[in-house]
């Protein structure tokens, strides 16, 4: 009988865990390998197997003589000889905070009066929410160039109320501003589910012991409510901080002269420049940091846990 | 009546694998041929043409690289040929089958990339300038003919926040690269630290970086000076007039001199249909057919024999037909390799974070 439902186990984690080993394991590993490499002329990598100029054969190209040749540190030393690279990474994590702060100020509320919705209009409201992914991703960031471009009413609208209080027109497309507008629509659902299968489990019971209790409505909030939906918060945020700080379409659309982010960059080295190692070590040096901040995320939350118990 | 449709359909399905048995299958960029010229050539062939697009070199031949196969013909930019044949991508031309051979203007044969031309034949080219609203640029008295429209901080303080450049390092450093006076293809550090300030100085007044929406933004008004390339400038006045708009959308030349780009036809050594392939760049090579991507396209022709039935307005252009004075300031770019592609990189990284 355990030995069957060993079987059993192996069959229903099996598949996915080997898509994950040939599609995530692998692919990171070549790429940290690649990281050492020099690039091929004509993008890709310096082929370290090619043919022999006495045989003609295909053969291994590296020695233990010339292996110099073929492998280097002086990609990871490219990153720290300037510090654009690190203040370009600085630059992108703070698009990504400020995209999730605010994604989580509005999505709180709207997944808070969704749970608290009657039961029956529930399904609807979220169908509502994911409602623009039926959409093309790239057709909604090109309506909002539509929309933030100054021939548009949105930015119309906005320049005649500054132009009340004698504030100059401002431009909204092409600027800092209009790529954290087009972050946060697009995450934004990203945080209303995660908050929403949370908060609709809360037990309301909790709530009015508290009332009974003297507690004000702000107390009842911070006290009960919010600890509780921490889980649905870390995952919103995560889902949402993740993807906007890898992002590169929209900086590259709606983006101005200087609001290139780490995404548009690595991209860069791939396609523009052929330089595949130093795209590598650009990547890995973005994982690290995810991760880094993931397993910090992790502690706090972890202390967090420690100090409601 | 159903046995007589299942018999139409039947007729018809074999109609169609007929037609299919001969299908020339060519690779291009966007919006690089008049549908009407497709048309033509396969009444011409009796044959079927499927095109598949590029919207730049490194997707080609990244695409090719990664042995994409069932292409007979591509039209790459000239930089980009040399690594073509390198990697061992393509075909030589048989040229005894290309009689319209003898119609391309010898200013465009023997280039750098294909000496002798052996593996390529000259389709068209773009020169890459700038397009201006011409109604608010005479308004506020802006001359377009010098890069210092994008670049001079006294001219651009007119017209700050409505100006965009291309999304591409090469180009960019080349206009700044020959506003210094220097060549375009210039690898020189100090030429090149110059570039990079004026392009840092400029910066300020630009609005953004686009490769990707320039058409529609020069179209909409909402942008009126962009670095681009003179067929999307062509495209962006058909836009502006069908639109209505009270203005037009014009370019020309700036007189330091500018970038161009010639793609040429090239076979793939790995074409299913080699005949289909050689009868399509000869058709192409003919002076009306290739008039049509200048009428139609807003392209230059590289094809002498086209200028007769070219519309007047077209040849009136200097960017489509630059005067031999104008062909001197005109340079093809090179690729760049190894330390001198590193460096640009890092440089045009600087220039995309510089406050």
């Amino acid at each position: 009988m355990a030995k069957s439902n060993r079987i059993n186990k192996w069959l229903i984690s099996g598949p996915p865990l080997l898509y994950l080993i040939i599609f995530f394991a692998i692919p990171s590993l070549i790429m940290a390998f690649a990281a050492f490499r020099f690039p091929g002329d004509y993008g890709g990598l310096l082929p370290l197997i090619g043919p022999n100029p006495d045989t003609g054969a295909n053969e291994l190209l590296v020695t233990a003589e010339n292996w110099r040749d073929y492998l280097t540190f002086e990609n990871f030393g490219l990153f720290f000889t300037d510090s654009i690279y690190v203040e370009l990474f600085a630059k992108s994590f703070w698009y990504a905070g400020i995209t999730t702060l605010i994604c989580l100020a509005m999505a709180y509320p709207l997944a808070w009066l969704i749970a608290r919705s009657p039961k029956k209009y529930r399904d609807l409201m979220i169908l509502l929410v994911i409602l623009p992914f039926w959409s093309n991703f790239l057709i909604r960031v090109y309506a909002w160039m539509i929309i933030l471009g100054p021939q548009g009413y949105f930015s119309m609208a906005i320049n005649q109320v500054l132009g009340l209080i004698g504030i100059g027109p401002v431009q909204l497309m092409f600027s800092h501003v209009a790529v954290i507008i087009v972050l946060v629509y697009v995450h934004l659902p990203f945080m209303v589910l995660p908050l929403y299968a949370n908060l609709e489990k809360h037990d309301m019971a909790l709530l009015d012991a508290a009332q009974d209790l003297g507690a004000s409505g702000w107390q009842r909030f911070w006290k009960i409510t919010w600890p509780l939906s921490l889980p649905g918060v870390w995952a919103g945020a995560a889902l949402v901080f993740i993807p906007a700080l890898g992002m590169f379409a929209v900086p590259d659309l709606v983006g101005g002269t200087d609001g290139i982010m780490i995404g548009n960059l690595i991209k860069q080295q791939f396609l523009d420049s052929r330089d595949w190692p130093f795209g590598s070590v650009l990547s890995i040096m973005l994982t690290l940091a995810v991760l880094l901040l993931a397993g910090f995320a992790a502690l706090i939350g972890r202390g967090g846990k420690r100090n409601a118990l | 009546m159903k046995k007589v449709l299942l018999a139409l359909m039947l007729a018809a399905g074999t109609v169609h694998t007929a037609q299919a048995e001969d299908v020339l299958h060519l690779y291009n960029w966007n919006n690089y041929i008049a549908p009407e010229t497709v048309k033509n050539f396969e009444k011409s062939c009796k044959c079927r043409v499927v095109q598949d697009y590029y919207g730049a070199m490194e997707e080609m031949l990244a695409k090719l690289a990664a042995g994409a196969k069932g292409y007979d013909v591509v039209i790459p930019t000239g930089f980009a040929i040399p690594p073509m044949i390198k990697q061992n991508l393509l075909q030589p031309l048989d040229k005894s089958k290309l009689a319209n051979a003898k119609n391309v203007s010898p200013a465009f044969m023997n280039t750098q990339f294909d000496q002798g031309n052996k593996y390529s034949l000259p389709y068209s080219f773009s020169t890459t300038l700038v397009g201006y609203n011409d109604k608010k640029i005479k308004e506020l008295g802006i001359n377009p003919s010098s890069w210092a429209i994008i670049f001079d901080p006294a001219v651009l303080a007119k017209i700050k926040g409505k100006v965009t450049v291309l999304d591409d390092s090469r180009e960019v450093f080349a206009a700044a690269l020959m506003y210094n006076g220097y060549s375009a293809n210039s690898t020189k550090p100090e030429e090149w630290k110059k570039a990079q300030e004026t392009i840092i100085k400029a910066k300020p007044f630009w609005a953004a970086f686009n490769a990707q929406s320039y058409i529609k933004e020069l179209t909409l008004g909402n942008i009126w000076v962009a670095h681009g390339y003179s067929s999307d400038m062509f495209q962006a006045n058909i836009d502006a007039k069908a639109a209505k708009r009270n203005f037009g959308v014009a370019y020309g030349l700036q007189k330091e001199g500018n970038t161009l780009s010639l793609d040429s036809m090239v076979v793939l050594k790995t074409a299913p249909r080699p005949d289909l392939a050689a009868k399509f760049v000869n058709f192409m090579l003919d002076g009306k057919n290739a008039s049509e991507l200048t009428n139609m396209i807003g392209t230059g022709t590289p094809n002498a024999a086209a200028a007769p039935f070219v519309k007047p307005e077209m040849k009136q252009n200097s960017a489509v037909f630059p005067s031999a004075e104008q062909m001197k300031k005109l340079q093809q770019l090179t690729a760049l390799e190894g330390k001198a592609l590193r460096d640009l990189n890092r440089m045009w990284t600087q220039v995309k974070t510089a406050k």
